[in-house]
C-alpha cells in the first residue's frame, strides 16, 4: 500500500523564481514553529528531546560505539562466503551495472530533453545538488563503508565505478535519437552480461544467454513484415534454433563457474530480491490475467493460488521451501537452498504482483479494448498490444514498492539459515573476539544499509509516480 | 466475494490435508508394512539387486549391495569433486567464519578430514550453513553429504530422523552457566528461573526432562539458535544459559577474557552429549567412509603420527604400514589406500585438531574423556586391518 | 441468427476442452508431486499422517508455567495460536494509536512536529521489520538502567505495599483484570446488552425516519449498552477485579497481573512501530483526500466544526482509510511469525521447535498454514462486512 498523495513539495520553487521574497529566519520560525502557544510548547519540548537524542546518537556513532566487529568484517558482511578468488566477478558486475544505469539514465535525460525542445519548454539538466538531495542516503552509506575500510582499493573501486556510470550517461546524452534504441539494448546486454560474469558459464547461465539471443532475434526481425501466415512460426523456429546454438556453445565449457549458490552477505539480499521479482513477473502476469479470465477453471486456479499465498506469512512458505520442498521432487539432484528460497520468494511475490497488475488492468478503460476488437485484433493481441502496455505503465510505482518489500523481506532468509547479511551478522558474533562486542552496532549497520537503499528507492518511486501521473493528464 | 473465495480456499486446503492424511494411511496399509525398521531398505532392494556401477569398488559383503542401492553417495561425491558438509557458522571453537569468509574450528576441520580422505584434497568442502531446525531435513533431502554440526547422537535421531551417526568426535555433557554473582550453585537454585536455551535441540529436551523429574519449575526462553540464546543471556533476558559444557567453557572463557561479568558453570552434568558426524541412513558404504576417515585421525594420534612427521614415517611395523597404505593395502572401504596420510598431512591428527581449536578456549585435552584410551580417555578405535 | 459452425469450433466446447486440459495438467502435476512426497517420506521413514498431533509435546513452553510437556502437540498449537493472537491484538491496538497520532502530526502546522513525524515514518517504513525486532530484543532491552530479573524495579502504590508495576530487562509486570466470580453469567448479560443496544439503535432510527427528530442513535445505543454492563457488573458483585503484579515467594515469578517477557515486548513494539509508520501514511492520505471544499461547504450550511468533522470529513476519510488499514492489520498478524527469532512462543515458533524435535515437517507446516489462513479469513471477513456497509451508504 503506497501513499497516493505526493508528499508536500519542499523545493523552494517560489524563492527561486523570486516571486515572494524568501522569508527571514525569524519570520519563518514564527510562522512554522511558534505560531500559537500550543505549538510553541511543542516546539520547545521536541527541540529539547531532539538535541538530547542528537548528542546521544553522535556519541554512539563516534565515541562509545564499538564498530570494530563491522570494520573487521566489512567484506564478510557485503559478500559473505563468496569465494575470494572469484571476487573480480563482483567487481566486473558492478562496473557493468553502473554502465547500464548510466546509459538508461542518460537515455531518459536525453529523451526528456528532446521532448522539452519539441514542446518549446526550457530544459534544465538535473544538477549535482539535486542529485545529492535525492541520493544522499546512498552517499552516506558509501562514505560509511569507505570510512571503515583500511586500504585505498575500495575507494578506487567506488570512484571508478561511479566514473563509468557518469561517462556512460554522458555518452548516451550525446548520442542522437536514432542511436538511442540500440543503446538501450546495449544497456540490457550490459546488465545481463554482468549476471553472466558472476554466474560463470555453468548452472543456469545459459538461460540468460538464450534470453539475450532471443531478445536480439526478436528485435532484429521486428520490422520484417510479410503477410505470410508462417511468419510467426518462422520467427519461433529462428529463436529456438538460436537457443539451441547457445546451449550447444555453453555445453562446450566444463567450467561450472560461480552460481547463485555462492552468493552470500548483502549481495545475496540484493540479488535474491532482484532475481525473485524478475522471475515473479511472468507468474504474476499470468495469475492476474487468469483471475480476469472468463474460463472458470482458469479463474479459480488463479484465485486459489493468489489467496492461498497471500493468506500465509512468507516465513511459513520459506519453511516449506527449506524443510520439504525437496520432498516434492525426485531426490536424484536436490535443489540447493538458494534455489529453493528463490523459488519460494518467486511464488510469494507472484501472488502480490498479480494483485498489483490486476489493479492496473482494471484501470485500463473498457473503450480501449472495444476499439482494439473493433479493428479486428485477436484476443492475445488486444492483451499484449493494447491492455498490458497501459496497465503496466500505471503500476510501475507499485512494482517498485513491491521490490522494496521483497528487499526488506530478504532478511527472512536468515531464519532458514541462508547466509544473507543478518545471518552473517550473527556469525560475526561467533568470532571469539566479538562474542558479546558490538551487538547493537552490527545491527545498526545492517539496518542502515537496508534503510539507505529502501528509502532512496521509495522516494524515487514517488517521483516516478508523480511524473507518470502528470504525464497522463 | 473475497470471503467466499477464502472460505472455499480454506475448505480446499482442509480437504487437501485430509486427503493427504488419508492418502498416507492408504499407502501405509496397501504396501506391506516393514515391521522392523532396519529391514526396510533390504526389503525394497531384495527383488532386483541393482547392478553396481563401474566406478564403485567391488562390494565386499552382501550387506553393502542391499543397503547402498543405486551407486550411493560416495560415487556422487567423487563425481562432484567436493564434500557438502552441513555446519553452523556461529559456534566459536567448533565452526565460525573468519573475516575472510573461511570456516575455522573443530567441526569444520572434521569436514576437511572427510574431504581429504575421500578426494585427497582437504579444501574440497562446500560448507552449508544450517539452522538447528533444518539440519536433519538437509540430510534427509540429500542436500548435504554429512552433518558436522555439534549434533548429539540419540536414538530417535538415529531412528526417526533417519540419521546415521558415525564415530563420536567429542564426548560432551550438558551444563548450565549462571553469573557468578548470583551465588547459584545447583539446579535447585534455579527454581522458577528464566533459562536461555536453543529450541529444537536435545539441550531443550534434556533441560525439560531433568527439571520435571526433580520437580523444579522453570521458564525456558527459547531461541532459534544456540548463538542467539547466548546473546539473549548476555543481554539480560535470562538468569541462566544452558548448552553443551564445551560451548559453555568457550563462552565463559571469552566473556571473562573480554572483561565481562564472572561466570559460573554449575558442576552438575545434565546429560550425556556425544557429538559426532552424521550421514543419511541406508548408505552403509558412505557411512563407513566417513567413519574411517574420522577414526584415522585418532589412529594416527595413537601411532604418534602428526602433520609434521607423517611425510617421513615408514611402516616399521605391519600395522603402521597398513595404515600408511604401503604395499597398497586396501580394506575395501572405497577409500584410497593412502587416505590416512592425506588426512593427517593436510589436516592433522585428532590431538592437533583438538589442541588447535578447543584447548585455547579453556577445554584441556589431557585427562579429559576425550583423551586416548591409553591415557584413560574414551577414544578407542578398531584396528585398521 | 448466428452462423451455425461445426460443433468442435464452438466457443463453449473449446473453452471446456481448454479448461479440462488445464485442470488435468494441474491434477497430474499435483499427483506427481504428491507421489514424490509420499515416496520420499516413506523412504526416510517419516510418517505421512497427522498422528503426531496426539503425541506428547516433550518440551516446556516459554512463559507458560502451567504447560505440562507431556500434553499432546495439538494443545501446544492452541497455546501458540493464543500467543499469536495476543501479540497481534496488542500490536494492532498500539499500531492504530501510534499511526493515528503520527499521521495527524505529519499534517501539523508546526514544522518540527511534521518533520519528526516524517522522520518516524520514513525511518520505520524502510527498515526490515525483522531487523527492528532483533534490535529491540538484543539491543534496546539490554541497555538502560533496568536490572536483570529477579532483581527488578518494583513501583508501589502510594500508601500500600503491593506493586503496580514491575520493571526489569527481561520481565515487565503490569496490572491486569482477573476473573473473580460469575464471569460466565456476566458475559451472557454483556451479549444481551449488545442485543439491547442494537434494538435501541433500530428504534431510534425508525423514530427518526417517522418523526424527523434527531436520532442520536450512537449515544443512545452506547448508553443503553453501558447501562446494562454497569448494572450487571455491580449486581454480580464485581465479576472482574484488578490484579496487581505480585511476585512469588522466591521473587522469581510474577504470579498475578499481566507479566510480559522481553521477547513479547520487542515483538509487539517493533511490529507496532513498523505498522504504525504504514498506518500513518494511510491516515495522512485519507485526510488529504477529502477535498477542502467539502468542509467549507458544510461550514456554509452552518454546521459546527464538530458536525463538519463528524458528518462530512470523517465518513469520507474513513471510507478511504479502512481497507488499507485492515490490510496493514493483516500484515501485522502475519508478521508476528517473526517472533520466532527472538524466542516468542507464537504458533510459528512452537511449530518450528516441534519440527526440530523430529515431528514431520510437511504436516506441521500444513497445520501452521491453516492457522494463518483462518486468521486471514476472519480479518478479510471484517473488511468485507465494512466495505458492504460503506457501499450501502453510498447509494
Amino acid at each position: 500500500m503506497t501513499a497516493t498523495v505526493p508528499p508536500p513539495e519542499n523545493h523552494p520553487t517560489g524563492a527561486e523564481r523570486g516571486a515572494p521574497a524568501r522569508p527571514t529566519a525569524r519570520a519563518w520560525a514564527r510562522e512554522n514553529l511558534f505560531n500559537n502557544r500550543h505549538n510553541s510548547v511543542l516546539t520547545v519540548l521536541i527541540g529539547a528531546g531532539l538535541v538530547a537524542l542528537t548528542i546521544y546518537g553522535a556519541r554512539f556513532l563516534f565515541v562509545t560505539g564499538q564498530w570494530e566487529p563491522v570494520r573487521t568484517n566489512l567484506t564478510l558482511l557485503m559478500m559473505g562466503t563468496f569465494p575470494r578468488a572469484e571476487q573480480w566477478r563482483v567487481v566486473v558486475q558492478v562496473y557493468l551495472l553502473c554502465a547500464a544505469v548510466g546509459l538508461v539514465w542518460g537515455g531518459l535525460t536525453a529523451s526528456s530533453r528532446d521532448r522539452a525542445r519539441d514542446a518549446g519548454v526550457p530544459f534544465s539538466r538535473a544538477r549535482l545538488r539535486d542529485g545529492i538531495r535525492r541520493w544522499w542516503p546512498v552517499f552516506v552509506l558509501l562514505v560509511a563503508l569507505l570510512g571503515m575500510t583500511r586500504t585505498w582499493l575500495p575507494l578506487a573501486f567506488v570512484a571508478s565505478a561511479l566514473a563509468v556510470g557518469v561517462v556512460a550517461r554522458r555518452v548516451m546524452e550525446a548520442l542522437g535519437a536514432a542511436w538511442r534504441g540500440p543503446a538501450w539494448f546495449f544497456a540490457g546486454i550490459c546488465a545481463l552480461a554482468g549476471w553472466q560474469v558472476v554466474s560463470g558459464t555453468g548452472g543456469i547461465a545459459w538461460w540468460w544467454g538464450s534470453a539475450l539471443v532471443a531478445a536480439a532475434v526478436l528485435r532484429t526481425t521486428r520490422n520484417v513484415r510479410t503477410d505470410a501466415r508462417w511468419q510467426p512460426l518462422a520467427r519461433f523456429a529462428l529463436i529456438a534454433g538460436a537457443i539451441a546454438v547457445v546451449r550447444a556453445v555453453y555445453a562446450q565449457f566444463d567450467f561450472s563457474g560461480v552460481g547463485w549458490d555462492d552468493w552470500s552477505g548483502f549481495q545475496l539480499n540484493l540479488v535474491a530480491a532482484a532475481a525473485s521479482i524478475v522471475l515473479a513477473f511472468p507468474v504474476g502476469l499470468a495469475a492476474a490475467v487468469g483471475r480476469r479470465s472468463t474460463l472458470p477453471a482458469v479463474r479459480w486456479l488463479s484465485v486459489g493460488y493468489i489467496e492461498l499465498i497471500r493468506g500465509v506469512p512468507l516465513i511459513t512458505l520459506l519453511f516449506m521451501g527449506d524443510l520439504f520442498l525437496g520432498f516434492f521432487l525426485p531426490t536424484e539432484d536436490p535443489l540447493s537452498k538458494v534455489t529453493r528460497a528463490i523459488a519460494v520468494m518467486t511464488l510469494f511475490t507472484g501472488a502480490y504482483l498479480a494483485e498489483i497488475v490486476r489493479g492496473g488492468l482494471q484501470a485500463v478503460p473498457r473503450g480501449q479494448v472495444e476499439a482494439a476488437q473493433a479493428i479486428g485484433l485477436s484476443a492475445p493481441r488486444v492483451l499484449g498490444m493494447i491492455v498490458l502496455p497501459q496497465a503496466l505503465r500505471a503500476v510501475i510505482p507499485a512494482l517498485v514498492g513491491q521490490f522494496i518489500n521483497l528487499f526488506k523481506d530478504s532478511t527472512l532468509l536468515s531464519i532458514i539459515a541462508l547466509t544473507e547479511i543478518l545471518r552473517i551478522r550473527e556469525s560475526i558474533h561467533g568470532q571469539r573476539e566479538f562474542l558479546i562486542v558490538g551487538i547493537a552496532e552490527t545491527l545498526v549497520f545492517v539496518a542502515f544499509a537496508f534503510w539507505a537503499l529502501a528509502f532512496t528507492m521509495s522516494r524515487e518511486s514517488q517521483r516516478l509516480e508523480r511524473r507518470l501521473g502528470v504525464g497522463e493528464r | 466475494m473475497t470471503i467466499r473465495r477464502t472460505v472455499l480456499l480454506s475448505a480446499a486446503v482442509v480437504v487437501a490435508l485430509v486427503a493427504a492424511a488419508c492418502g498416507g494411511d492408504d499407502d501405509a496399509t496397501t504396501t506391506p508394512a516393514p515391521p522392523p525398521a532396519t529391514d526396510a531398505p533390504a526389503d525394497t532392494a531384495a527383488p532386483a539387486p541393482p547392478p553396481a556401477t563401474e566406478a564403485e569398488p567391488p562390494p565386499t559383503t552382501e550387506d553393502t549391495v542391499a543397503l547402498s542401492q543405486a551407486g550411493g553417495r560416495l560415487a556422487e561425491v567423487l563425481d562432484r569433486g567436493s564434500v557438502r558438509c552441513g555446519v553452523r557458522d556461529a559456534l566459536p571453537g567448533f565452526n565460525f567464519l573468519t573475516p575472510d569468509g573461511e570456516h575455522e574450528g573443530f567441526d569444520s576441520d572434521f569436514c576437511r578430514v572427510i574431504a581429504a580422505a575421500v578426494l585427497g584434497d582437504a579444501g574440497a568442502v562446500d560448507f552449508v550453513d544450517l539452522a538447528t531446525s533444518d539440519r536433519f531435513t538437509a540430510l534427509q533431502s540429500g542436500e548435504i553429504d554429512v552433518l558436522v554440526r555439534n549434533t548429539t547422537f540419540t536414538a530417535s535421531r538415529d531412528g526417526k530422523e533417519a540419521a546415521n551417526f558415525v564415530y563420536t568426535t567429542l564426548y560432551d555433557g550438558q551444563g548450565v552457566v549462571v553469573p557468578a554473582s548470583t551465588g547459584i550453585t545447583d539446579l535447585e537454585g534455579l527454581e522458577d528461573a528464566n533459562i536461555c536455551v536453543a529450541q529444537g535441540t536435545t539441550t531443550e529436551l534434556n533441560l525439560t526432562d531433568v527439571m520435571r523429574s526433580r520437580g523444579i519449575s522453570f521458564n525456558p526462553v527459547t531461541f532459534g539458535e544456540s548463538s542467539e540464546a547466548r546473546v539473549g543471556y548476555t543481554a539480560g533476558q535470562c538468569e541462566a544459559f544452558t548448552s553443551d559444557k564445551s560451548s559453555l567453557a568457550v563462552f565463559k572463557f571469552e566473556i571473562e577474557a573480554g572483561g565481562g561479568d564472572e561466570q559460573f558453570i554449575l558442576p552438575e552434568t545434565i546429560s550425556k552429549e556425544p557429538l559426532g558426524p552424521a550421514v543419511l541412513d541406508g548408505d552403509t558404504e558412505w557411512a563407513q567412509v566417513v567413519q574411517w576417515a574420522v577414526m584415522a585421525t585418532i589412529q594416527a594420534w595413537e601411532f604418534g603420527l602428526d602433520s609434521g612427521n607423517i611425510a617421513s614415517a615408514t611402516g616399521d611395523n605391519p600395522a603402521l604400514g597398513r595404515f600408511l597404505g604401503e604395499e597398497g593395502f586396501d580394506p575395501g572401504l572405497g577409500l584410497p589406500s593412502d587416505f590416512a596420510v592425506q588426512v593427517v598431512s593436510q589436516v592433522g591428527n585428532y590431538e592437533e585438531i583438538y589442541r588447535q581449536h578447543l584447548e585455547p578456549l579453556g577445554l584441556p585435552l589431557d585427562g579429559s574423556v576425550n583423551d586416548l584410551w591409553t591415557n584413560g580417555g574414551l577414544l578407542y578405535v578398531p584396528p585398521y586391518r | 441468427m448466428p452462423v451455425v459452425s461445426s460443433w468442435w469450433r464452438r466457443t463453449g466446447f473449446l473453452s471446456a476442452i481448454w479448461q479440462a486440459a488445464l485442470v488435468a495438467g494441474v491434477c497430474l502435476a499435483g499427483w506427481w508431486l504428491y507421489g514424490n512426497l509420499v515416496e520420499n517420506l516413506t523412504r526416510t521413514r517419516i510418517p505421512t499422517d497427522f498422528d503426531f498431533l496426539t503425541q506428547p509435546t516433550g518440551f516446556a513452553i516459554p512463559e507458560n508455567f502451567g504447560f505440562d510437556p507431556s500434553l499432546p502437540i495439538w494443545r501446544m498449537v492452541l497455546i501458540g495460536v493464543q500467543n499469536t493472537f495476543l501479540a497481534g491484538l496488542v500490536g494492532v491496538l498500539l499500531a492504530s494509536i501510534v499511526g493515528l497520532i503520527v499521521g495527524v502530526a505529519r499534517l501539523s502546522s508546526n514544522w518540527l512536529v511534521a518533520r519528526m513525524a516524517q522522520v518516524f515514518v520514513e525511518g520505520f517504513r524502510n527498515t526490515p521489520p525483522l531487523v527492528v525486532i532483533v534490535f529491540f530484543s538484543f539491543a534496546v532491552f539490554s541497555f538502560g538502567p533496568l536490572p536483570v530479573f529477579p532483581e527488578a524495579l518494583d513501583l508501589k502504590l502510594p500508601g500500600s505495599d503491593s506493586n503496580w508495576l514491575v520493571l526489569s530487562k527481561s520481565r515487565i509486570g503490569i496490572p491486569s483484570l482477573s476473573a473473580e466470580r460469575h464471569t460466565g453469567l456476566f458475559w451472557i448479560i454483556v451479549v444481551c446488552g449488545v442485543v439491547a443496544a442494537a434494538g435501541v439503535w433500530v428504534w431510534r432510527s425508525r423514530r427518526h425516519v417517522r418523526t424527523g427528530e434527531p436520532h442520536h442513535r450512537v449515544l443512545w445505543a452506547l448508553g443503553s449498552f453501558a447501562l446494562v454492563v454497569i448494572v450487571a457488573f455491580l449486581a454480580l458483585g464485581g465479576p472482574y477485579a484488578w490484579s496487581l503484579p505480585a511476585r512469588s515467594e522466591n521473587g522469581r515469578r510474577l504470579i498475578s497481573g499481566f507479566g510480559t517477557s522481553a521477547a513479547y515486548l520487542s515483538l509487539t513494539l517493533a511490529l507496532a512501530l513498523y505498522t504504525a509508520s504504514h498506518i500513518a501514511e494511510v491516515v495522512r492520505a485519507s485526510i488529504l483526500a477529502v477535498p477542502k471544499g467539502q468542509s467549507e461547504a458544510a461550514g456554509a450550511l452552518a454546521l459546527s466544526p464538530f458536525q463538519r468533522y463528524r458528518h462530512v470529513v470523517l465518513p469520507q476519510g474513513l471510507r478511504i482509510a479502512v481497507p488499507p488499514t485492515i490490510n496493514q492489520y493483516l500484515n501485522l498478524v502475519k508478521n508476528t511469525s517473526l517472533g520466532t527469532v527472538v524466542g516468542y512462543a507464537d504458533v510459528t515458533n512452537l511449530t518450528r521447535t516441534s519440527i526440530g524435535n523430529a515431528n514431520p515437517a510437511p504436516q506441521s507446516i500444513a497445520v501452521l498454514m491453516g492457522v494463518y489462513l483462518v486468521f486471514s479469513l476472519v480479518i478479510s471477513l471484517l473488511l468485507n462486512i465494512y466495505n458492504r456497509s460503506v457501499q450501502l451508504r453510498e447509494r
